[in-house]
């Protein structure tokens, strides 16, 4: 670490940021800029009921409580909903929520043994991080720069239960995928197709990758042939903007340059951007870009916009709590839900976005308690990769049928309290507005309280009724939707 | 007259005239109408029917030289042996004896060359027919037969994975694979806790929840989402769904195809296609064999010889084969070159040169296409590309290489893109 502290030190870093300040109203005044015209056609803004529960999923992965959500309502202060923010971003469900979306970024695809890796670790590891306000180069420092080592007196013990190791464990300490994985995941570039061939979209060149994968190596790297696997040259490792390491640098130190090229060169402006780019996806439901696969910079769409809050969190010293207040303040995020279909649309409304799948089964919970094996069939039939954009993701006949039919769920559903608690009201129609508050965290419309009346006064069985009304809300594409 | 669109669509795109749809038809007073002409219209189009695919995907790419096209006595033979086959001057690795025993009936093609050497790359490649560039998701071939072999209307999936795969891309959920992960048993959740009469009213009433979000801006995806309620609801009540269990099949059956993963998932895809379902997918995992590949081969083939030797027996016996294609492949080959890997040997990816399977649907049994040289390295014959092979599945399943799909973004590309079927192939 003292290391890098040098390099911190010799990269013309300019802090400026404490004479440099970008708000919310800064962003909407950026993008209402670059969107001309269209910005006309932006969709009006939220209510606060919708407001509570958007932010809440999207920091925490929790629905707010009917209580919340009723003083939340009361409450007066013009400058609520940025309390409310602050508010969120203290909790330790912030941390988790956050933790498991980056673990899942990082293993979604590895292939190594899962005996050898451990993501728990890791998760709780970011958890801690993230509870604290750790910036996210140093986070990415810990990661990149991790040099597990094999303990061969125990079975399997490869340093994966401490978790800063996981990163480079789960690319399984191979070179060429750190390098790829680094870039994907840290630089939202994907240079993998360069490791057999010069990449057919930008300007990656097959001899740029293994530099860089050389890098990673411990001792020589060779770089095989295109034509015959088998006939190896030697590579000198060197990061993607032409930093060369000092030679005979060993290699753990030189794993800690890569992390400092990555994080502190200014021209890297790929490092910052990543991250807000992959934040703003996840929160707007489209991204700049598709976040882990950008090819020239030419497919960037808005670039003045993403690439000024990219300098400006630079300058905030990578700051993650700082990235979700500007953009959970601005108005790009506090817009309706709209389905949008060209580019042309972006950022004029939300996207409705599916809800990962811990969150999915944290809204199940809400309703049953905690069931872990129920928890452990949704995690699997709700999977989705966490790189893929919204509108590339699908629903499957599966998430119906477990949805609808699951046997411990529907057991859970007709004991749950939350039945008891609608059982035990007399009126209709503020059984209707409970039921909605629960599931679906907001108050029912004057027609929805109609026909669920109507429903309850039709049918036999109040009791299997009122079952149905869950089963309802529960199977409802906005129970999985963020609105 | 929802329903007499669909028909329409049937017939003239599908030709899955079912007697179900007959009677709709009757019920809808059109029996009679047009369409019977459009039956005698699509008298090519009905030759379809009853067509279907099974693929066995051999995860991690198997070696060439340990399955169709061994070397043994060369430097690059390694350990294994050849043996004689049912058709006299065809030999293949030692591993595979039962194969040997219905290889009139099987189609190999020694000369597949492929272009992408690293394994997502490759199985997207040998699934869809396109190479991994773009942004664009192509669809699972699998896809493609259940949108244009496939009855819209099923009340089971028309493509069934057993084990996971791609997706249908930009097909769309309509046409998805349903992956289900223990052959022989019903699909988890498909039994109702509730009363039809109460089924149905929930579904009413969900019914409308739905469409009030569509209209608050969440369209495309409540759209997507009724079609899965509407397809899963279809399902739950189907009597086909016996098709993913072993009701009726004797215990010699189960047997004949190997009581374990892969046998008893080549028999449930079997049953589905006798149940109409076109496309079938099985996957055998575990064929990456960077070290000590003559031990795992030993290991991995015995199930993989058994379960699909016994599949061929059995649509044939059951007068499915001819229209029943049957594939086995995996994404690429592994080099001739025996490497170096500690701590016993293997072989490592290669694409220049690889083999694959084919019976079944009109293909012409009991011949080899293409050579590779003596070390393995090199096509002497009739190389093969994808595009070929592709144009070569289309051709077995009635399908139109050249039809036109279009991308989210409207763009027309072309199911096949080039390629020619192979020569010889449907003799």
């Amino acid at each position: 670490m003292q290391l890098l502290g040098y390099i911190r030190q010799t990269m013309p870093t300019r802090r400026i940021g404490s004479r440099i300040s970008f708000s919310s109203d800064d962003l909407d005044k950026t993008l209402a800029l670059e969107l001309g015209e269209t910005t006309s056609q932006a969709a009006p803004l939220i209510d606060d009921e919708t407001f509570i529960r958007r932010a809440s999923l999207d920091l925490t992965g929790n629905l707010p409580t009917p209580e919340k959500i009723k003083s939340f309502l009361a409450d007066q202060n013009t400058n609520k909903r940025a309390d409310y923010i602050d508010e969120l971003l203290e909790t330790q469900a912030y941390a988790r929520k956050w933790a498991r979306y980056w673990t899942s970024v990082i293993f979604y695809e590895s292939e190594a043994n899962k005996r050898r890796v451990n993501p728990q670790a890791l998760e709780d590891w970011l958890a801690e991080q993230f509870h604290k306000g750790a910036p996210w180069d140093y986070i990415t420092v810990m990661l990149i720069s991790a040099t597990p080592e094999r303990n061969k007196k125990v079975k399997n013990d490869y340093g994966q239960d401490y978790g800063p190791n996981n990163f480079v464990l789960a690319c399984e300490n191979k070179s060429t995928e750190l390098a790829s994985e680094t870039a994907r995941i840290f630089m939202g570039i994907s240079i993998q197709c360069a490791e057999c061939h010069d990449h057919p979209f930008d300007n990656w060149k097959r001899e740029q990758f293994h530099e860089l994968a050389a890098f990673f190596h411990p001792y020589t790297y060779k770089m095989p042939s295109q034509d015959d696997p088998t006939v190896k040259t030697v590579v000198k490792p060197r990061f993607l903007l032409g930093e060369k390491p000092y030679e005979n640098m060993k290699s753990d130190a030189r794993r800690v340059s890569i992390a400092a090229y990555l994080a502190y060169n200014p021209k890297n402006y790929w490092f910052a951007r990543a991250y807000v780019n992959r934040i703003w996806s996840e929160l707007i439901g489209d991204g700049f870009y598709d976040v882990d696969s950008l090819g020239p910079d030419g497919d960037v769409v808005h670039k003045p916009v993403v690439n000024r809050i990219a300098a400006n969190f630079r300058f905030k010293d990578f700051d993650p709590k700082w990235l979700f207040r500007l953009i959970m303040n601005s108005k790009v995020y506090q817009r309706q839900m709209r389905t949008m279909d060209s580019p042309s649309e972006l950022f004029t409304a939300v996207r409705p976005s599916r809800l990962r799948p811990d969150v999915v089964a944290n809204s199940v919970n809400h309703l049953t308690g905690e069931h872990p094996n129920l928890r452990k069939e949704i995690a699997q039939v709700f999977d989705m990769n966490p790189s893929l954009p919204q509108s590339a993701l699908e629903g499957s006949i599966q998430q119906a049928l477990l949805l609808m039919n699951q046997q411990e769920l529907q057991q859970a559903l007709s004991q749950s309290e939350l039945k008891q608690k609608l059982q035990a009201i007399s009126s209709d129609a503020e059984l209707v507005q409970t039921l909605y508050l629960n599931i679906l965290a907001r108050h029912a419309t004057p027609e929805e309280v109609e026909r669920n009346v109507s429903y309850l006064k039709d049918s036999e069985k109040r009791d299997e009724a009122v079952e149905d009304l869950i089963w309802v809300l529960l199977n409802c594409t906005e129970f999985r939707t963020k609105r | 007259m929802y329903n007499e669109a669909l028909l329409h669509l049937n017939l003239t795109r599908r030709s899955q005239f079912t007697r179900r749809n007959f009677l709709q038809a009757a019920a809808l007073g059109v029996a009679g109408s047009p369409l019977l002409s459009q039956i005698q219209l699509n008298a090519a189009e009905m030759k379809k029917q009853g067509r279907a695919c099974i693929l066995l995907w051999l995860a991690g790419a198997p070696s060439q030289m340990e399955t169709w096209d061994p070397k043994p006595g060369t430097p690059n033979g390694g350990e294994t042996k050849k043996i004689q086959t049912q058709t006299p001057g065809i030999e293949i690795a030692h591993y595979w004896p039962k194969i040997a025993s219905v290889m009139n009936d099987i189609a190999v093609v020694r000369s597949m060359t492929g272009k992408e050497a690293a394994h997502e790359r490759g199985t997207y490649h040998l699934h869809t027919g396109h190479r991994m560039l773009g942004i664009e998701k192509f669809p699972h071939f699998g896809s493609v037969v259940a949108r244009e072999l496939g009855d819209p209307n099923s009340d089971i999936p028309n493509f069934v994975s057993i084990g996971q795969t791609l997706s249908s891309g930009f097909l769309g959920v309509q046409v998805a694979p349903f992956i289900i992960d223990r052959p022989g048993q019903l699909p988890d959740n498909v039994t109702s806790t509730a009363s039809a009469t109460r089924q149905r009213r929930r579904l009413a009433l969900l019914s409308q929840q739905e469409s009030d979000f569509a209209q608050a801006g969440a369209a495309a995806l409540v759209k997507e989402q009724s079609k899965l309620y509407q397809k899963a609801s279809l399902m739950m009540t189907s009597p086909r769904l016996k098709a993913f269990e072993f009701d009726g099949e004797s215990e010699d059956v189960q047997t004949a195809y190997g009581k374990n993963q892969l046998g008893q998932g080549l028999l449930v895809a079997r049953r589905l296609v006798e149940a109409g379902v076109p496309f079938v997918e099985v996957r055998s995992t575990g064929w990456d064999m960077h070290n000590s590949i003559f031990r795992n081969m030993e290991r991995r083939a015995p199930d993989v010889d058994q379960g699909l030797s016994q599949l061929l027996t059995d649509l044939k016996q059951r007068g499915l084969l001819d229209k029943t294609l049957v594939l086995c492949m995996g994404e690429f080959g592994r080099t001739p070159k025996i490497n170096a890997r500690p701590p016993v040997p293997g072989r490592d990816h290669w694409v220049r040169n690889f083999n694959l399977l084919m019976a079944g649907a009109g293909i012409k049994g009991g011949q080899v296409i293409g050579k590779t040289d003596d070390n393995g390295q090199e096509i002497t014959d009739n190389p093969v590309q994808v595009e070929d092979l592709f144009q070569s599945m289309c051709k077995a399943m009635g399908i139109n290489a050249d039809m036109e799909l279009h991308t989210p973004i409207g763009r027309p590309v072309r199911l096949v893109d080039g390629g020619a079927v192979i020569k010889g192939l449907f003799g």
